[in-house]
């Protein structure tokens, strides 16, 4: 179907209206609704359809601002029902249970990479202090025993009977590495704060007054 | 100041109002009794098979809500039209309450009926 600009400018319009009127929505609802809408505009307008037609078809929905506003208060009902329904309660608690298992796991995620990626810088800068000292060191011993440790700082001569297996690949795994586990870390922890917690609708009692038609 | 609130106009036209948003919802799963339907479908069936005048945007809030209470379900279904189309259908749960608000509203409206027959010769006599 191929409108005329000026209606496809006004479908776009009343669209785009809508759409910063459901703002507050998760983003996957609002795309939702905008494009259920816009089919509703297609299929109750005419390809030869002119401006007044279209314009006809908005005015049958309402100002984006009051159609909005209904599902304010549809979502509002919603609510309400749900807090009497025990299926719901039971949903809710289930919601709530994983909400805090996952914000447990997230919790843990987080102090081993921020943890990670600090221990990789500092001992960056120790081997930039200390060159000598700092390391992985692997050791063996006179009775055939072996060892391997991280250390740095403490001096600027390398354990007995030890090498060191990084060498100077400890600066780009210090000082590139260890920040971009930060910033994982940092990445991770925010997907799953948007996964856990998105944003909600604030609903606007005062724009969902009551309609005078149904 | 009582006589004019009583004979208020606006106090009818909102009771008529409240009346008919109350049995939009059991309208509307009644209309997907028969299968799935998509928005305009469905109001198109309102309007064809009552005198409920429904404007068209009280419809897709109330599906969405009727959806996240998983009374319906829905669909994108891509068609001829050029764009795609989104249908909904009844769950089980939907069917549920669907027979539940039937049987309610079949109890209520006979009730009703008898409690209003002495007003039917009324009404009757004012119609033109």
């Amino acid at each position: 179907m191929t409108l005329s600009d000026a209606s496809q400018k006004a479908i776009d319009d009343y669209l785009a209206a809508l759409r910063r009127q459901l703002r507050d929505l998760m983003e996957e609802d609002m795309n939702d609704i905008v494009e259920e809408i816009r089919a509703h505009i297609l299929d109750k307008t005419s390809a030869d359809a002119d401006p007044a037609q279209v314009e006809q078809t908005l005015a049958a929905l309402g100002a984006p601002r009051d159609l909005a506003a209904r599902y304010c208060t549809e979502e509002m009902m919603r609510r309400a029902e749900a807090h009497r329904s025990g299926t719901q309660k039971a949903r809710i608690a289930g919601r709530w249970t994983f909400g805090i298992l996952a914000g447990l796991v997230a919790l843990v995620v987080s102090a081993v990479g921020y943890s990670l990626g600090g221990v990789l810088i500092i001992i960056g800068i120790a081997k930039l202090m200390w060159p000598r000292g700092t390391g992985l060191w692997e050791a063996h011993y006179p009775d055939g025993t072996w060892s391997l440790s991280f250390s740095g700082g403490s001096g600027n001569a390398p354990p007995a009977n030890s090498h060191d297996l990084l060498g100077w690949w400890v600066y780009p795994i210090a000082f590139i590495l260890g920040p971009a586990i930060i910033y994982w870390t940092y990445l991770l922890g925010r997907w799953i704060a948007r996964k856990l917690w998105p944003s909600r609708k604030k609903f606007n009692y005062a724009a969902s007054a009551p309609q005078t038609e149904i | 100041m009582e006589e004019e609130r009583v004979l208020n106009p606006d106090s009818a036209d909102k009771w008529e109002v409240q009346l008919r948003k109350g049995s939009l919802e059991l309208a509307i799963l009644a209309a997907l009794w028969g299968g799935r339907l998509y928005g305009l479908e469905i109001l198109r069936h309102l309007e064809s098979g009552s005198d409920l005048v429904v404007a068209e945007g009280t419809v897709y809030p109330l599906l969405t809500r009727l959806r996240a209470l998983g009374l319906v379900e829905s669909e994108w279904v891509e068609s001829d039209s050029g764009h795609p189309r989104k249908y909904y259908s009844l769950t089980a749960a939907g069917r549920e309450r669907a027979l539940e608000m039937g049987r309610t509203w079949a109890r209520f409206a006979a009730s009703l009926n008898s409690l209003v027959a002495p007003l039917n010769g009324a009404v009757t006599k004012e119609k033109p």
